[in-house]
């Protein structure tokens, strides 16, 4: 079932001089198994918006289906919400920081131990959540502290996935990595998804949206811009949005703009202007 | 979470918030001063502790200070409340008087004197949490700090460094806030991985706080050291000279606020002395009969 976020909006600081309306009665729906992007410029209530979908933060009105949970502004109402927070699961940007326990295994078995596991299956699962983010054996009895930052983002991560959630929003999962670090990030990401996990990024990186998402989420000052597939977005026109196109897309839509004739909303990667290129006479 | 942040400048634009942050300092520090003036007749302190209540209500309305925040940060009390008025209902007082027996638990009389005792201290500390909200909420951290080290100026003589003292505590003041985002975001962030702050029992609630308490020191600490090295390598030296960009200023309304204060000690004050002097001054005595018993 689709995740439904029916004219949520939310406000900080409710009635002090420093209200800010972080977001302005947004409507959509997020498919599920699929990946969706949520992109915008900084302070557009991306995070906001994670935060609310969870429950970790109620809105202000408006509410938020996700399969038997609804989410509204009366979070006492929904009593399992730490199921909820098990169904969806939030991998927080640097998620290094949350590191806490004496060794890898043990923190990433902490969520497992919240939930009741033993401590030997929680530990079994832990490794089976590190072998799938592609940690060593060798490291699993080491500090968390002693791992290069690109190590310590896949051990927090697995952190969140051994706990099997539903839906899987990651925030900035990439932010700050090596190309290859986030290479593996994302294709950690794919795995998930393949799993028929529900996956949903907040981002900066277009090429993110454009080459691993199926559908994108724009918003623009709190407020709901655009909500379809990565190649429609990039077809129109996006200078309002403060978001940069991809260089794919600014090749194609040069390309266009001299009078060759390719169709922009087909195109999804290189092969596929490629393809419309050869095609042509 | 929101009960931490208490007394947190809020950034109204009234009289109260124009004031000079020395002036309000010292005018905070007279009205403290003033609230634990002690007279001795009942009468006379109630009314006199009523007229300060009535003012510090007055100035709380004009800074904007919110009521409510004062009622969070008194139910925070509620302990302390409980533990005064236990310590003066079980603690005997020579100065009670033995007439005013209000019940016995077992053998032991507690006296009326004893509420009315520990009502009045409590009101007193009430008055006292109000001041000192009023200032905070009212006055920028770093305006503060300034004011501090102006205060400590003097004391350079001594070759007190008061430069790096003020430095040390504005950074502090300045590292709340973010400190206080980042347990919000590292307590999100476990909640996610089903850590439940507010429920369980004790073990529980200790293992919680340690998925809180060891991630925030970690990011504390990387943060200062980030911070240390940026200043140094803008070069900062605490020994140096430097120039200032916010000039603190006095004002008339400074001086009139000032004035308003000091009047306001120096009645508290002489109330104070004629007690002393004459002893028993009887306020309600001196409105009703208008013949003073001295």
């Amino acid at each position: 079932m689709a995740i439904k976020i029916n004219h949520l909006s939310y406000v900080y600081l409710q009635k002090t001089p420093n209200e800010v309306q972080a977001l302005h009665d947004i409507s959509f729906e997020i498919p599920e198994g699929k990946i969706t992007s949520i992109v915008g410029h900084t302070g557009s209530g991306k995070s906001t918006l994670i935060q609310t979908l969870n429950g970790l933060i109620a809105p202000t009105s408006g509410s938020i289906e996700i399969s038997d949970f609804i989410v509204t502004s009366n979070l006492k109402k929904l009593k399992k919400i730490k199921e909820l927070r098990k169904h969806v699961s939030i991998v927080f940007q640097f998620p290094e920081y949350q590191l806490f326990e004496e060794t890898v295994e043990k923190d990433v078995a902490f969520g497992l131990r919240n939930y009741g596991y033993k401590d030997e299956d929680a530990i079994k699962k832990a490794h089976e959540a590190l072998s799938k983010v592609g940690i060593d054996k060798s490291f699993y009895k080491r500090s968390p502290f002693e791992l290069s930052g690109g190590e310590k983002r896949r051990v927090a991560i697995a952190g969140i996935i051994v706990l099997e959630p539903d839906v899987l929003i990651l925030d900035e999962p990439t932010a700050g990595l090596d190309p290859q670090g986030s290479e593996v990030i994302l294709n950690l990401i794919k795995e998930f998804n393949k799993q028929g996990k529900t996956i949903i990024i907040v981002t900066h990186d277009m090429n993110i949206v454009l080459n691993r998402s199926d559908h994108v989420v724009v918003l623009n000052e709190g407020k709901l811009a655009f909500s379809g597939t990565p190649s429609d977005l990039f077809a129109g026109d996006v200078s309002s949005y403060s978001i940069d196109i991809p260089a794919l897309f600014s090749f194609a839509l040069l390309l266009k703009e001299h009078g060759v004739g390719v169709d922009i909303s087909k195109i999804k990667n290189v092969d596929d202007l490629a393809a419309q290129l050869k095609g042509l006479k | 979470m929101n009960n931490l942040t208490f007394g947190r400048y809020v950034p109204f634009n009234t009289v109260v918030h124009r004031l000079d942050p020395r002036n309000k300092i010292l005018m905070m520090i007279l009205l403290l001063v003033s609230i634990f003036f002690r007279v001795s007749t009942w009468s006379t302190a109630l009314i006199l502790t009523g007229f300060q209540f009535l003012i510090l209500i007055g100035i709380m309305l004009l800074a904007h200070v919110s009521f409510k925040s004062l009622f969070k940060s008194l139910s925070m009390m509620w302990i302390l409340i409980l533990f005064l008025m236990i310590i003066y209902i079980f603690i005997p007082n020579p100065a009670y008087n033995a007439d005013h027996i209000a019940f016995h638990i077992g053998n032991y009389a507690v006296n009326y004197d004893a509420f009315v005792q520990a009502g009045y201290i409590i009101f007193r500390l009430v008055m006292m949490i109000m001041i000192t909200m009023i200032l905070t909420s009212t006055t920028k951290p770093m305006d503060l700090t300034y004011a501090l080290e102006w205060y400590m100026t003097p004391l350079k003589i001594v070759r007190f460094p008061s430069h790096i003292v003020a430095m040390t505590l504005s950074i502090a003041l300045r590292f709340i806030p973010t400190l206080l985002d980042e347990t919000q975001r590292i307590m999100k962030a476990q909640s996610s991985r089903g850590v439940d702050f507010n429920h369980g029992g004790l073990i529980r609630r200790v293992r919680a706080l340690i998925s809180l308490v060891i991630p925030l020191f970690v990011s504390a600490i990387s943060r200062s050291e980030e911070l240390s090295n940026a200043m140094e390598a803008r070069g900062y030296d605490p020994y140096g000279k430097r120039s200032r960009y916010r000039i603190l200023s006095f004002h008339f309304v400074d001086l009139v606020g000032f004035v308003f204060v000091v009047a306001i000690f120096g009645a508290m004050l002489t109330f104070l002395i004629l007690d002393k002097k004459y002893m028993n001054v009887d306020f309600i005595y001196w409105i009703f009969h208008a013949k003073p018993n001295f």
